[in-house]
């Protein structure tokens, strides 16, 4: 019987991961942290098993209360970390603190706490580099997207990313990293949930790379047995469904409008400031013109995870495996 | 391209016949789950290309197939060709050969250069047709899964050769050995003679970034020369040597060489019985 702290729990996949957990009989307790207040953050029933505290993350007194508070009195052992600002348009100092700096104090502070064993981070596959010279494929040894160019979303990732890695072999806790593809959902900050939830998909013309997308059940599922498992490294998370860009889309129900790449990136940036919305097509203009499908074969061995739950796609329904 | 694999099935089936549906319909494939590969390879664009691919392969070039028996029939193999002809008809001529003749049909993936999957809708239907682009963790998944890599050591500057240098094997890389020493699979040494009479140069533009140079041909369209596409014993890289040998440069130089020689050795083969070059 172990006890757990989740950060980020009231994202649509820490709300999931929680729920999962409290039913869980192998763990004792959850302590589920996030920025929504008590009385609107996980409405769903719990018993005594389940603790939330509405905790901002972004200030490293609050992290250093919570670990050496509520997480020590309750003896957990496990902390999966969740929390990274969602919007892809934010930026500055407070963002940065929340992506990258609150981690950073997570693992200095686990390092010395008298419960925490094992911590888990959650990363994304934004971190690794599309080229034309690298895999399509991609491995954990893969490139990472170093680039000074990148807008502060990628770099955040790269950076909380790298940060984690860097602690691997030295803490006394054990540090695990999985980048997870896309979570095809409301509410998990991914851009390709963004694209295809628009009223038109507009794509570069002339391609049509392989995509890789994940339900937010195989995320849960993945976390969960990482929560499990024991040993340090960095693991690919894919999800169940890899498919062309254009398949995507067309099964998503959304009409799609191929055109020049150099048109997308305004009229994207025009949405923005018209709608509000959070698709920034510089993040993602590599990978809708060269793909990236995540390798899960270091998941599937060491973790024991392979993606079983498919895209409930709105056309056509999900994906058959021969 | 995002012609749905609906569209390409039906044209297949309107142009192709019952033979290319057929072929496709027995292509044993990995699929991803929406009848795609990780890769991008789909059976309907297979039997797209080879609508397409056709009339070249039959009625233009004539290809002509010696000792395709030395194809594996199953697992990884690595088929390394000489190149030429300033644009890669020659692949697609192995490629269909390879395609034709093997039995369960096996789609050989070409080992494209970098340039090519940036090349619009060219490199998303090379991508459907089974060519990937050609990074060591590319060719690395394919031959672990049991595929056979089509690879043309002399790269681009094989393809862009002088007509005096034509059937003279230019700097012959040894990438393909380190793969198949690695990996655990036989290099199949391919010669194709027919090709590097098809579109001499007459010069080259540089271009710069991705794509290497411009060709300027002698002819608007390649000549229709004979194709004779010859197969030779496997080089057994898979048990002469160890995988850890896959480091050595003495090892991969030695390998490379003995797979040069015997492609070099089929080019003179081919070009001895041929009775002309467009016969």
């Amino acid at each position: 019987m172990k006890s757990v702290l989740v950060t980020g729990a009231t994202t649509s996949i820490g709300e999931r991961l929680v729920r999962s957990l409290v039913a869980d009989t192998r763990i004792d307790h959850v302590l589920a942290v996030g920025i929504e207040p008590p009385d609107s953050a996980l409405p769903f029933a719990h018993g005594k098993r389940l603790t939330y505290l509405r905790v901002d993350l972004a200030r490293e007194r609050r992290i250093r209360e919570l670990l050496f508070g509520p997480v020590r009195e309750l003896g957990v052992e496990v902390v999966v970390h969740l929390a990274q600002h969602s919007v892809a348009h934010d930026e500055g100092r407070h963002v940065h603190a929340q992506n990258v700096e609150a981690l950073r104090s997570i693992l200095e502070l686990s390092d010395r706490h008298p419960t925490i064993r094992r911590l888990l981070v959650k990363s994304y596959a934004d971190v690794y580099r599309v080229s034309l010279e690298l895999p399509v494929l991609v491995t954990e040894d893969h490139p990472l997207n170093l680039s000074a160019d990148s807008p502060q979303y990628v770099r955040d990732r790269v950076e909380a990313d790298l940060t984690a890695c860097a602690r691997m072999g030295l803490a006394d806790c054990e540090i695990v990293v999985l980048r997870t593809a896309e979570a095809l959902g409301p509410g998990t900050g991914s851009q390709m949930y963004d694209f295809l939830e628009a009223p038109v998909a507009l794509r570069p013309a002339g391609f049509d790379p392989m995509v890789n997308v994940a339900s937010i059940a195989d995320i849960v599922v993945a976390l969960e047995k990482a929560t499990h498992g024991s040993g340090e490294g960095v693991f690919n998370i894919p999800g169940y469904d890899t498919l062309p860009l254009s398949e995507s889309i067309r099964k998503w129900g959304t009409p799609q409008i191929p055109m020049p790449g150099a048109l997308i990136r305004p009229l994207y940036g025009l949405r923005h400031r018209l709608r509000g919305s959070d698709f920034r097509y510089g993040i993602n203009r590599r990978r809708m013109h060269y793909g990236l499908v995540l390798d899960g074969n270091r998941a599937r061995e060491i973790l024991d995870y392979t993606p079983e739950n498919p895209i409930d796609w709105p056309v056509g329904g999900p994906a058959r495996r021969s | 391209m995002a012609v749905p694999a609906s569209v390409a099935r039906l044209f297949s089936s309107a142009f192709g016949g019952a033979s290319v549906r057929d072929r496709a319909e027995r292509l044993e494939f990995p699929d991803a789950g929406h009848g795609y590969d990780l890769f991008g390879l789909n059976p309907d664009f297979v039997a797209l290309g080879e609508t397409v691919a056709s009339p070249m392969y039959d009625r233009y070039f004539r290809v002509e197939s010696h000792g395709n028996e030395n194809i594996p029939a199953t697992g990884p193999g690595v088929l390394a060709a000489n190149h030429s002809g300033t644009l890669p008809f020659d692949g697609a001529m192995v490629w269909m050969d390879v395609y034709r003749n093997t039995n369960p049909p096996r789609v050989p993936r070409a080992i494209a250069d970098y340039f090519v999957p940036s090349l619009p809708f060219v490199g998303t239907l090379f991508a459907r047709c089974g060519v990937v682009g050609g990074s060591r963790g590319n060719a690395r998944a394919l031959l672990e899964s049991g595929n056979l890599l089509l690879i043309f050591p002399e790269g681009t500057p094989g393809i862009g050769k002088p007509w005096s240098k034509r059937y003279k094997l230019q700097d012959w890389r040894q990438g393909h050995c380190e793969l198949a020493i690695r990996y655990r699979a036989p290099v199949i040494p391919i010669a194709v003679v027919g090709a590097e009479e098809q579109m001499p140069q007459l010069a080259q533009i540089p271009l710069g970034g991705a794509m290497p140079y411009l060709p300027i041909p002698a002819t608007l369209f390649p000549l229709p020369v004979k194709y004779h596409i010859y197969y030779g014993e496997p080089v057994r890289t898979d048990l002469d040597y160890t995988p850890e040998q896959a480091d050595d440069p003495g090892v991969l130089k030695e390998a490379a060489q003995r797979v040069k020689e015997r492609v070099q050795a089929l080019i003179d083969k081919g070009l001895k019985e041929r009775k002309g070059i467009f016969r």
